[in-house]
């Protein structure tokens, strides 16, 4: 099992909940997040006076999927994640050793 | 459901524990001297919910062993346990005297015992040891009963305005009504309990129904059982049910509030017992400080004086005090009767009022909440019936509609230095949500909503236009944020196509976080704020040219030739509610400041002011309002004035100095800060300084003299008072002409600024 975490704009969320949907993803996280990669955040004259955006508000997105199913996945969300420009996102993997569903206590795959 | 009900139900209790109690008597083979079960608390009272315990208190004279008195309550107890649940305690009157002194719960619950079975002299003995105990130690008990109260408020919310609220524990609930009676009977001040009489039956319905649908003895209304509780007490649907249930508990809280306040008085003045005839100040016409509320002079026609009420609450809501029953009732007998309604519109200071009351922040809450309460508020604002405990099943609210709305507006009084138009902010925000309640659009229904009241309230028709904007887009900035590419330019025109200028998007921008703000951490977040603010910066920037400061006066011909002239010459016009007063003089430094401390120091409140410099003379147009008791004032006393100032101006800053200090003996709210803006116009060659800042007496003087002493030359100045928020607007140059240079421009922001604080 792997749980993929995406950082998006938060506009995209939308886009990416229904794509997920579409493909049978039927549970998520989503928090709000802020942060910056390439993009670094931006400097704007406002009034003479210059500042810089240091963190940018993201949207951090996280879905438990089987193996099998995880490429897949991470392929839907960048595909509806995309813009295009800086500042997209990031989308990555990680392996999970073990899954509970706590109402019934299923285990593993079954619990996704 | 009704009271009749929960006492048959008390009274079969009663026969049931009669019965046992005869028969462990017999077993015990004692007679009933010296032996009695009695009822405490609700049940005490006579008024049984059919989830209630038995709260019973069994009473002896230590006639027993230890064992024939266990067996004996066993006797008495055991058959009951199958049937209910009992809450019972045993003791002597000497244990029960002790048990009451240490534990606020039982002393409460013996203010209510009541004879059930046995000897009749001794409940009687345990009752008035009891009533004589609360009301010899009022005084410690009444603040041990306070805090108790508001712990349980801290832990079970407000019932008026939680979704899901606990009937008996929350603020507002049964908890605090029996709390309300017990203060009556300590009989440490009088307590009105017939205002809470149809509260009290409507939450015990509400109980005694939940009980029943539920089969559990729990008080909390779930949304599970709320659609079940509302259908057996004959209500359309659980929201009116809610409504009504909101609506009890804001008088009870009302009610218990306002006795607190009461009795906090009569502790500071030592129980009122050898009490001197309490000090008054006039702080407004025909209003008093006394005893800290703000009272209505008796003897006032609201007829001749229809902004009374208005202004009574907005005095007080800026001093932070609340206003007295007698004068609530006062206010709402006239408006009953018909008399002191207001005329459509409403006149400029009946306005200003209502903008001084919304922006006087957590203070105001207490004062609407009152005019709620009294139903004066709906004599001003009938729209407001309609949104009264209006709930709203909505998972990112907390509070019904109307509060919510209250809330809102105590959120944007911080952020009026934020905006051009506080009083636009404020109005908006207290109806933002007017069209909620409705299966249409709450956003369009509102706009729609807002214009005839805004018409009324007597705003000119472009700030109607104004306020329909920002209701009717008031969820446009977080929605965009949220949803919408900020980097993509048709985002920034969607926000352009409807927001027309820079003073509208101030407005709303500072909207959209007191909504966010008051709506709760589900709805709003510093990560929200960001996007908002990264929005409206982007907006900002593709607006950039347009102006929000006030621009210069024009000059009249027929000041032109007087100015030319070169003489002093002071007009004087009586307006309503005050004076427009037009002087031209000779121009000299610090004459804005020397003419604002003359206006001030002859007992005159500034609303607004025109100055404008030509030549060698200056124009000047004021509008103001006398205080109460103020003398007359002619144009040739005033003219006198201005004269003996410009020989020698010292003995208007001692004045200022002596008003001042007069001023601080009054209480005053938290505000905040002043903000002082610097801009360079280059239209006009001059430097712009904007102060932002709380109304408050001899303001103007205090920054006439700051541009003064920086040694800048006034060239005009724009001044406005908008409800208790004033906007100052000054064109400045150096002495030899041409705007400040940039440090000469902070040197003169930091000298304002300290002047200010």
């Amino acid at each position: 099992m792997k749980l993929i975490t995406a950082i998006l704009k938060p506009f995209k969320l939308e886009d990416v909940k229904n794509a997920l949907q579409a493909h049978g993803v039927t549970g998520m996280t989503v928090s709000e997040a802020s942060g910056f990669g390439r993009q670094k955040g931006h400097t704007e004259v406002y009034r003479g006076a210059e500042y810089t955006v240091d963190l940018v508000p993201k949207v951090r997105l996280e879905v438990l999927a089987d193996d099998a199913d995880a490429a897949a996945v991470v392929d839907v969300i960048v595909k509806a994640a995309s813009t295009g420009s800086i500042g997209d996102g990031k989308v990555w993997t990680t392996p999970v050793d073990q899954v509970v569903r706590v109402r019934t206590g299923e285990r593993g795959p079954d619990a996704i | 459901m009704s009271t009749r009900e929960r006492r048959e139900r008390s009274n079969e209790s009663d026969r049931f524990l009669l019965s046992l109690f005869n028969v462990a008597l017999e077993k015990a083979g004692k007679n009933n001297k010296g032996l009695a079960v009695a009822a405490v608390g609700g049940y005490g009272r006579g008024e049984l919910s059919p989830g209630s315990d038995l709260d019973i208190v069994i009473l002896h004279q230590g006639q027993f062993s230890q064992n024939a008195l266990s067996e004996f309550v066993n006797n008495l107890l055991y058959p009951l346990w199958d049937s209910k649940s009992v809450d019972h305690s045993v003791r002597t009157r000497t244990e029960t005297r002790d048990a009451a002194e240490s534990d606020l719960k039982v002393a409460l619950g013996l203010l209510d015992i009541r004879l059930i079975a046995g000897d009749a002299d001794l409940v009687v003995s345990v009752q008035s040891d009891s009533l004589d105990s609360w009301r010899k130690h009022a005084r410690n008990r009444l603040p041990e009963l306070k805090k108790s109260l508001e712990q349980r408020h801290e832990r079970a919310g407000e019932l008026a305005y939680l979704l899901e609220p606990d009937v008996k524990e929350a603020r507002g609930g049964l908890r605090d009504i029996n709390a309300l009676r017990a203060i009556s009977v300590s009989g440490a001040t009088t307590v009105p309990l017939e205002r809470i009489s149809w509260a009290e039956s409507k939450l015990n319905d509400v109980r005694e129904t939940l009980h029943q649908t539920s089969g559990r003895n729990k008080d909390r209304l779930l949304f599970q059982e709320q659609d079940a509780v509302a259908l057996e007490l004959g209500y359309v649907d659980a929201d009116v049910l809610m409504s009504d249930v909101a609506q009890a508990a804001r008088s009870v809280d009302y009610l218990l509030e306002f006795i607190w306040h009461q009795l906090d008085q009569k502790v500071k003045d030592g129980f009122g017992r050898f009490l001197r005839k309490p000090r008054t100040d006039i702080v407004a016409k025909n209003l008093n400080v006394s005893q800290k509320e703000i009272v209505i002079n008796p003897l006032t026609d609201l007829q001749s004086d229809p902004m009374l009420g208005l202004r009574a609450a907005a005095t007080a809501a800026q001093l932070g005090l609340p206003i007295s029953l007698e004068s609530y009732s006062l206010l709402s007998a006239s408006l009953n009767e018909g008399k002191g309604l207001l005329p459509n519109p409403w006149p400029r200071e009946a306005r200003e009022h209502l903008i001084s009351l919304i922006g006087a922040g957590e203070s105001m809450v207490s004062i609407f909440e009152a005019l709620d309460q009294e139903e004066i508020i709906f004599h001003w604002i009938p729209e407001w019936r309609a949104l009264r405990s209006l709930p709203q099943r909505n998972a990112l609210h907390r509070h019904t509609v109307d509060r919510h709305m209250v809330e809102t507006a105590v959120h944007a009084a911080s952020l009026t230095r934020k905006v051009h138009r506080p009083d636009l902010l404020l109005f908006a925000a207290l109806f933002h949500d007017i069209g909620k309640g409705d299966v249409e659009d709450h956003s369009i229904r509102g706009e729609r909503l807002i214009e005839p009241l805004a018409r009324r309230i007597g705003f000119p028709s472009e700030d109607v236009e104004v306020i329909k904007t920002l209701v009717k887009h008031h969820l446009l900035l977080s929605a965009t944020a949220t949803r919408r590419d900020l980097d993509d330019p048709a985002t920034i025109q969607s926000i352009l196509a409807v927001i027309p200028d820079l003073t509208t998007l101030e407005l709303l921008h500072a909207l959209s976080i007191a909504d966010g703000e008051a709506t709760g951490s589900a709805g709003w977040s510093d990560w929200k704020a960001t996007l908002v603010s990264d929005l409206v910066k982007r907006v900002k920037k593709a607006m950039s040219g347009s102006n929000v400061f006030a621009a210069q006066p024009e000059i009249t011909p027929e000041q032109l030739k007087v100015a030319e002239s070169g003489v002093l010459q002071v007009n004087l016009e009586q307006r309503e509610n005050g004076y427009s007063i037009e002087i031209i003089s000779p121009d000299k430094p610090g004459l804005l400041s020397l003419v604002a401390g003359v206006i001030n120091t002859s007992r005159l409140d500034v609303r607004s002011a025109r100055t404008k410099t030509h030549g060698a003379s200056a124009v000047m147009k004021w509008i103001v309002t006398p205080e109460p008791h103020a003398p007359a004032v002619t144009a040739q006393n005033l003219r006198n004035e201005i004269e003996k100032a410009f020989n020698d101006a010292s003995h208007i800053e001692d004045r200022l100095i002596a008003r001042a200090q007069a001023y601080a003996s009054i209480p005053s709210i938290p505000v905040p800060d002043p903000i002082v803006e610097i801009f360079n116009d280059g239209a006009t060659d001059a430097t712009i300084i904007e102060v932002r800042s709380h109304d408050r007496p001899g303001l103007l003087f205090r920054i006439g003299a700051g541009i003064t002493q920086s040694k800048v030359d006034i060239r005009s100045a724009i001044v406005t008072t908008l409800g208790a928020e004033a906007i100052d607007t000054l064109y400045v140059t150096e002495l030899t002409g041409g705007p400040l240079s940039d440090e000469r421009a902070n040197e003169v922001a930091s000298r304002l600024l300290q002047l200010l604080k």
